[in-house]
């Protein structure tokens, strides 16, 4: 109730001349009662994001927990460059490399063609129906998932080898080759995330004027005209938001994910920072070394996000900022 | 207007009050708990009147069961009443607790008695001074002072002892097999290699079972490396570190043995004697295949033998006496065995929350006492007349899983130095075998030379180090990479940190020596 009023009397008062008339203070006087409403917001993000952020400052320290953040000795950047010359690095910066190009180019088109897919259905029923379906293994923990996998893939007794052995005469070990942890990575991703993804671009589809689709009939466009000159444009910019956004993620892969398919057999394509992290930090208590890695990782991840966001912007996209 | 103004502030002040609940509540149950404790702790304080005032010791422990037990358990009072202490547990998931372990020591508010493995976090603390050396402690009293000298010495940081270690057996390391199926193919236990292999061959190709089904495997091992690490030892492969002519030390696998041990194992594979899936099999699920019969032997630890008989009986009671074990087969040069490090974890005394010298010796008595047969009762078996019963001298524990859990925990307080003292039922003919085997191992073990050294390195990359060298076996074992893969793995070894690694262990061994 009080909201609605006050929207309606800031519409009144509100001329062009006003706002120009008002200084700093009284504008900000004027809208106290939002600010206000804003403080709970405000302090959330103070209090639980940022001040623990200047944890990150571990990564200078060698950090000792007995010490103490406070009592630990500085470092300068040791970690960082004792990171860049080990060995590790460059095998971990390509798997990762690797793993979210794999990703980019396989994973983040699925939902666009399934959500172009359900949006050419007529039967409403249906479409829901298989909407919904879709979403379903997005429930699902990683743990059932590497249950699912091992029990299909496996040599002894799998059912995907049992096919694989009947037409090839030869059993795939899926689970412990280091050609097939890629691919079966991705297809895990794909299975469990492509439903949940379309969500965003049926929405933006459903913004799409249907006197668009009436005109291009009119024209003599047929399906796949219709898809590539009215669909598609519609949902440029959600594509190109969603890229950004990813691309910010580029270097997360799932570590839960990765950490349960991994085994001696296949380590050497599987380990990326967010394994390493976990490894190195908490199984052997290293915190300084591995809060570097992580925050280098992130800095990566920054630039990313601001390059991809450049370049939308050159290209007459939208950007994120 | 004025209406809406106090309607706004209302609002205001129910999202402010609501969240503030919302963000204080966590903390406000903790504290009124610890209230609690401490009103029952007053409470057994009067009631614990006796010789002097009874001491307050707290510990922090891992916890193997879903609901450890509380001051409100017998058992709990009969230790405090027994050890004269007012005691503050904190049980710990085994799970989590290096995580555990790491926040307690951050957050700067120690307990007395904390439980803790020899990890790079604690060497760090006890370089920091937050532990009492007790090397110098530990003789005056009866039982610590009787500690396992091997034991000792890999619990030890520059020499000295930090901490009790809880004990565990040396030789735990051996191989269970079938001895029905040896039976049924007329063959006797493997005392060799050789024999061994020819036994695993047979348990693969001639239908032990004879079900009529090529279904079973010689052995079986999972993704958990050990069965590897425990037959390498065989073929005379050292401990993690061998001791060349010259008295300095190298890494197991530039042993001629490892790779002769590698080729056997390789041949076990090619020859599907093991089953093909072991690299990715997980361990939480192995001895379900040998539990069914699936394969003839597996090396692990010798109390499996007795665990995995135990569940085949109970699934088909002919099964009586099917299983047999046998501590280790001969080598090219004799017989060894890999030993275990001897303990399960430790426990180190603060000294930021013990303070003096005279509050040390109070936490080191109740240690002390609760390693008397009386204090291992206690904590092992619970309260005579509620968690067992001496029935006709028999020792009947009670079965209602309730009263099991309200004293089970309370085993972890226990170090067993110098030894197991608590009732047990009467042994079965398999797990007399086990004490045996156990015994016997322990004279054909083969010590790591290293393991009371604390390497800067490895605290920093060990676990990449080990899992270069783990993984390349692995790889050696299904033919992913051949002879030169090993050396191309051997020498990524050396370089990630390897040479620095061989450097400082070789000269923390010669400042100890």
């Amino acid at each position: 109730m009080s909201l609605l009023s006050m929207k309606s009397r800031k519409v009144k008062t509100n001329g062009p001349l006003d706002t120009n008339q008002l200084t700093k203070t009284q504008q900000l006087l004027k809208d106290k009662w939002l600010y206000v409403l804003l403080l709970p917001g405000i302090v959330y993000f103070v209090l639980f994001k940022y001040m623990p952020m200047w944890g990150v400052l571990m990564a200078f320290q060698d950090y000792s927990p007995f010490k103490g953040f406070w009592q630990s000795d500085w470092v300068g950047f040791d970690h960082f460059q004792y990171f860049f010359q080990n060995p590790d690095f460059f095998r971990l910066l390509r798997n990762t490399l690797i793993l979210a190009l794999y990703d980019l180019i396989f994973f983040f088109p699925a939902p666009i063609i399934i959500a172009l897919m359900l949006n050419e259905l007529r039967m409403q029923f249906f479409k829901r129906t298989i909407q919904t379906l879709v979403y379903v293994p997005h429930f699902m923990s990683w743990v059932i998932i590497a249950s699912i996998t091992y029990v299909f893939l496996t040599t002894s007794g799998g059912a995907v080898n049992a096919v694989v052995e009947y037409f090839t005469g030869e059993k795939i070990n899926f689970l412990s080759s280091p050609d097939w942890f890629r691919p079966m990575i991705i297809g895990q991703v794909i299975w469990k995330e492509t439903g949940w993804g379309t969500v965003i671009f049926l929405a933006a589809l459903a913004s799409v004027s249907p006197e668009q689709y009436e005109a291009a009939i009119m024209d003599g466009a047929g399906r796949f005209r219709r898809m590539w000159h009215v669909t598609l444009p519609a949902l440029r910019s959600t594509i190109v938001i969603l890229l950004i956004l990813r691309l910010g993620n580029f270097l997360d892969q799932g570590f839960q994910q990765i950490f349960l398919m991994t085994n001696s057999l296949n380590r050497s394509v599987a380990d990326v920072f967010d394994t390493y992290v976990y490894f190195v930090g908490i199984t052997q208590g290293a915190f300084s070394y591995s809060t570097a890695v992580g925050l280098f990782k992130a800095i990566v991840g920054i630039i990313l996000i601001y390059g991809a966001d450049y370049l939308a912007k050159k290209l007459k996209q939208p950007g994120l900022f | 207007m004025k209406q809406k103004k106090k309607s706004i502030w209302m609002l205001l002040l129910t999202f402010i009050i609501s969240a503030l609940l919302i963000g204080c509540s966590d903390g406000e149950t903790n504290t009124s708990d610890e209230n609690n404790d401490n009103n029952q702790e007053n409470t057994n304080d009067s009631e614990a009147e006796g010789n002097g005032e009874p001491t307050d010791i707290s510990i922090m422990t891992a916890s193997f069961t879903p609901e450890p037990p509380d001051e409100s358990s017998p058992a709990w009072q009969a230790i405090e009443e027994f050890t004269n202490t007012n005691l503050d547990i904190e049980f710990v998931p085994n799970s989590n607790y290096d995580e555990r372990f790491n926040i307690t020591l951050a957050s700067g508010e120690l307990p007395d008695v904390i439980l803790t493995g020899k990890t790079p976090s604690f060497i760090n603390a006890v370089d920091d001074g937050a532990f009492w050396d007790l090397t110098d402690y530990v003789d005056e009293y009866e039982n610590l002072g009787q500690m396992n000298d091997i034991v000792k010495n890999n619990i030890s940081i520059d020499g000295r002892i930090y901490s009790l270690y809880r004990s565990r057996p040396l030789g735990r390391m051996a191989m269970s097999i079938r001895q029905d199926w040896l039976d049924n193919l007329g063959m006797e236990k493997p005392t060799t290699i050789e024999e061994f292999y020819d036994v695993m061959y047979a348990f693969t190709h001639d239908d032990p079972d004879g079900n009529g089904q090529d279904d079973t495997v010689g052995t079986i091992v999972s993704e958990y490396e050990g069965p590897w690490d425990i037959m390498q030892t065989w073929f005379g492969v050292p401990n993690k570190w061998g001791i060349d002519e010259n008295g300095e030390l190298y890494p197991h696998f530039q042993d001629p043995a490892y790779r002769e041990a590698l080729d056997f194992f390789k041949k076990m594979y090619d020859e599907g004697l093991v089953n093909e899936d072991f690299a990715v099999m997980d361990p939480a699920k192995w001895h379900d295949a040998f539990v069914n019969g699936k394969a003839g032997t597996i090396v692990d630890v010798a109390d499996a033998a007795s665990r995995n008989q135990d569940k085949m009986i109970d699934a088909d009671p002919s099964l009586e006496g099917a299983v047999d074990l046998i501590g280790a087969v001969e080598g090219p040069n004799g017989l060894h065995n890999l030993p275990t490090t001897g303990y399960s974890m430790m426990f180190a005394i603060s000294k930021t929350s013990v303070e003096t010298e005279e509050e040390l010796h109070k936490v080191l008595e109740f240690m002390d006492k609760m390693s008397t047969e009386e204090g291992q009762n206690l904590g092992f078996n619970g309260v005579e007349g509620r968690h067992y019963e001496i029935v006709d001298g028999v020792y009947t524990p009670t079965e209602d899983q309730g009263l099991v859990y309200e004293h089970e925990d309370l085993n972890q307080l226990l170090t067993f130095i110098p030894e197991e003292r608590f009732l047990t039922a009467p042994l079965q003919e398999i797990e007399k075998k086990e004490e045996k085997v156990m015994k016997a191992n322990e004279e054909i073990a083969v010590p790591n030379p290293a393991e009371p050294l604390v390497s800067e390195v490895y605290s920093r990359q060990g676990e990449q180090l080990d899992n270069i060298i783990l993984d390349a076996r692995i790889k050696y074992i299904v033919g992913q990479i051949d002879e030169s893969g090993l050396d191309e793995a051997e020498e990524l070894w050396m370089n990630s940190g390897g040479k620095e690694y061989i450097e400082e262990i070789n000269q923390l061994y010669q400042e100890a020596q």
